[in-house]
């Protein structure tokens, strides 16, 4: 009785969080600083969509009181009339604003900012103003040393760190999405072979009871049922989710990833019907045991019975669960690992709360199409495992690889046999999809051969353009070593320079050049520089030396020297950057005097 | 005994892992309970402030009438769209007993020019950082404006509104009240 109080409340608590979801402000408004130089703060905000802050409210203050904060240099916003006060300036997305300050006492390890910051969600509420600090020290005038201490709170850390991993950015895609996909990824699931025998196992556990089950209870009953599923794989999702963070580190490492995907690759052929991926006999047959001994009917019996249905869930769903758990391990978030889990849980139990609700009238018809919805697993799993590794790989290898998924793909959907003449309109459709991966895998193999360089358009190296056969006009002088790099750098004396390090392999270097450098502010800036680039995609003993003068790993990597020739201390950009945050650096080094 | 044993871990842990996400989810939510509310509302009466002409008030002033307590500013546009409402209302209602505070957290300046503008017919007080830090502890926790709080004339806390009052809810909160 108790347990189902636990779970009423369970359950309410996920319906509050479901209505107007109102965010906490730290995430509503996401703060971060760093020190760009020894006198300028960069401060960031990722304001959340939906939700905006006023120009005119912000406050900075420094501590100690000998670092003294200048006027902050803010965007312009966008403009609206506001009937009493006439017109207003909002920022929504991301701002970036630049703090000057000066520093009466250098020997100071560390100043600590406070930012008052007032906005308001669209739903129509503001928020108090709210208060955000950050430390930032001047000992190591790197970026990353700063520590934000806006949110305090077991989850903190999740996702506002400055990662730049693929895979976090994946995520950062919206946590809503995510919940989504995995909810639409357990529905999928449910359609395997494996989900559908639980069917009757649940109707009997429903029914178990003796006594007449009505529609409502049976519902119900499917729920705890489901929830007790859910419920252990959120434990499984949240597991992963630690055992990543804990991993971090390793997860950054080629090897490691090549092991991801190696593993990724046998769950997929566990999918294709290789082999079976089960657990031991002998444990499966404990649990079952254990389960048995729980009488149906109990609103506690059918719990404890999801709890151990999803220890003992054998064949099909153990090898996309296992690489939904190694995504998450890959991402490290915590949270988001236990909810995707969850949701993909509730997912899987959409067809079982329908079988209780109808009290197991409804069902659906068991047939070979479950094999395929587990080969279409099998597809998804080899995806993944190309896409772990591709930042280490040849952008022709990769093109090679994603040819033959695709292309092997369409000719099981059928693409080349013809459809006979009374075809099913699902087997239409799926001869549509087998042409579209076909094509699209024909357009990578011709790609790989004819040295496509970028893994979005794989067809741009047979372009015919006049300056020859690259991908597209790069404003930059390319240089091959650091002696080079000094006799361009002292021939641009009186103009800033900025480096870029870049490689055919490196996928942020490729999102900068599409996304970022396109972009007109961008352009208009790079107009008064000398754009300088270094091509180290062969990463030849040049290439390394240049890097290692740097201090850095490797692409993506910016950096840039003042008028006198000097780099720039502290203004370096290093991953992808968003073309408003990189005009704001562009702003800063156009700006900067020694 | 065996199999209880295994069931009340698996439970515990399932629980627990649900917990966390839970927890995760409650604190995106908006209101959510911090303290014991009657316990922070006598504070809440208790607490000092002053006026917009620079007098010291207390909510507790108003006790024995059915009190509307109003935290808001003039920056806060969701804010001022409910303020002709409540002026209207005050003007109806405050015969029979109703008194609307308004507790602006803003400059004094500014309160007084948009009292002024609106003509606004029920007192205004203002807040600062401990006012804030009350309004969180009754169980606006993300301190969001514009919030409101309706107490009887007991002082007991009968509601807390997030977010604009539309006339037709605040009839309904009142009527028994009164």
């Amino acid at each position: 009785m108790r347990l189902i109080l636990v779970l009423l409340l369970a359950i309410s608590g996920l319906a509050r969080a479901a209505e107007p979801d109102l965010l906490e402000p730290d995430r509503a408004f996401r703060f971060a600083a760093r020190l760009t130089d020894a006198r300028s703060i960069e401060i960031n905000y990722q304001i959340a969509p939906g939700y905006y802050l006023y120009r005119d409210k912000f406050q900075f203050t420094l501590a100690p009181a000998g670092a003294k904060p200048g006027a902050p240099r803010l965007p312009s916003g966008r403009k609206h009339r506001d009937e009493f006060f006439g017109e207003v300036e909002t920022y929504r997305g991301s701002l970036s604003i630049v703090l000057p300050f000066e520093l009466a006492d250098a020997s100071v390890p560390a100043i600590h900012l406070t930012a008052v910051s007032q906005g308001c969600a669209d739903i129509g509420v503001c928020y108090v103003p709210h208060e955000q600090r950050a430390e930032l020290r001047l000992a190591s005038l790197t970026p990353g040393a700063t520590r934000s201490g806006a949110a305090p709170g077991l989850f903190s850390g999740a996702g506002s760190a400055a990662d730049d991993t693929l895979v976090t950015r994946v995520f950062e895609g919206g946590f809503w999405l995510v919940i989504a996909s995995f909810f639409g990824f357990g529905l999928l699931l449910s359609f395997t072979p494996c989900v559908l025998p639980m069917v009757p196992i649940l109707s009997s556990v429903i029914v178990g009871a003796g006594q007449p089950v009505t529609k409502s209870r049976g519902f119900l009953l499917a729920i705890v049922y489901v929830l007790g599923m859910a419920i252990t794989y959120a434990v499984a999702g949240v597991a992963a989710g630690l055992s990543g963070a804990m991993l971090s580190v390793a997860l950054q490492n080629p090897w490691v990833l090549g092991a991801f995907a190696m593993v990724f690759v046998a769950l997929a052929l566990a999918m294709f019907g290789f082999y079976d991926l089960q657990l031991p006999v002998a444990l499966q047959n404990r649990l079952a045991d254990a389960s048995n001994r729980f009488h149906g009917g109990h609103t506690v019996g059918v719990f404890v019975m999801g709890v151990l249905s999803a220890l003992i869930l054998g064949p099909c769903v153990a090898a996309p669960l296992a690489g939904a758990l190694l995504y998450i391990g890959q991402s490290r978030d915590v949270v988001m690992g236990g909810s995707a889990l969850f949701a993909m849980a509730l997912g899987m139990g959409v067809p079982l709360l329908a079988v209780g609700a109808s009290a197991g009238a409804l069902m659906p018809k068991a047939g070979p199409w479950m094999e395929t919805v587990k080969r279409g697993f099998g597809t998804l799993l080899l995806g993944m495992a190309i896409y772990v590794v591709s930042p280490y790989l040849p952008v022709s290898v990769q093109m090679f690889l994603w040819a033959a998924l695709l292309i092997v793909t369409a000719i099981y959907l059928r693409a080349i046999d013809p459809l006979p003449a009374a075809a099913h309109g699902f087997q239409k459709f799926s001869k549509g999809l087998g042409i579209i991966a076909l094509l699209a895998g024909l357009a990578y193999l011709v790609g790989a051969f004819s040295g496509g360089r970028d893994i979005l358009q794989p067809l741009s190296g047979l372009r015919v353009t006049e300056s020859g056969s690259t991908t597209f006009e790069t404003p930059f002088e390319r240089i091959k070593n650091g002696a080079e790099l000094d006799r361009r750098v002292q021939a641009a004396a009186g103009r800033t320079v900025m480096l870029d390090f870049y490689a055919d392999w490196c996928v942020s270097c490729k999102e900068m050049e599409r996304y970022t450098f396109s972009d007109e502010r961008v352009r208009a800036r790079f107009r008064e520089m000398v754009l300088l680039q270094a091509d180290v995609t062969a990463n030849n003993a040049e290439d390394a030396a240049l890097l290692r003068r740097f201090r850095l790993f490797g692409p993506p990597g910016i950096v840039f020297f003042d008028r006198t020739g000097r780099e720039i201390p502290g203004l370096r950009v290093i991953g992808f950057q968003p073309a408003d945050r990189f005009v704001a650096v562009l702003d800063q080094a156009l700006a900067f005097r020694q | 005994m065996r199999a209880r044993t295994l069931a009340v871990f698996t439970v515990v842990a399932g629980l627990s892992g649900a917990g966390g996400v839970l927890y995760h989810l409650g604190s995106r939510g908006s209101a959510g309970p911090g303290g014991d509310p009657a316990e922070v509302l006598e504070r809440i009466l208790a607490a000092p402030h002053t006026d917009v002409k620079g007098e010291a008030r207390r909510l507790g002033d108003w006790r024995g009438r059915v009190l509307i307590v109003n935290y808001w500013a003039t920056w806060c546009a969701p804010c001022r769209e409910e303020i002709p409402v409540f002026v209207r209302m005050q003007e109806r209602y405050g015969g029979r007993g109703l008194q609307f505070v308004g507790i602006a957290i803003d400059q004094p300046e500014q309160v007084a020019e948009f009292a002024r503008e609106f003509r606004i017919n029920y007192p205004l007080l203002l807040g600062g950082v401990e006012t804030i830090e009350l309004v969180r502890q009754v169980g606006n926790r993300a301190g969001v404006l514009p919030y409101t709080l309706v107490i009887d004339r007991k002082g007991k806390l009968v509601s807390r509104e997030t977010g604009g009052l539309k006339e037709a809810r605040l009839e309904r909160l009142i009527q028994p009240l009164l």
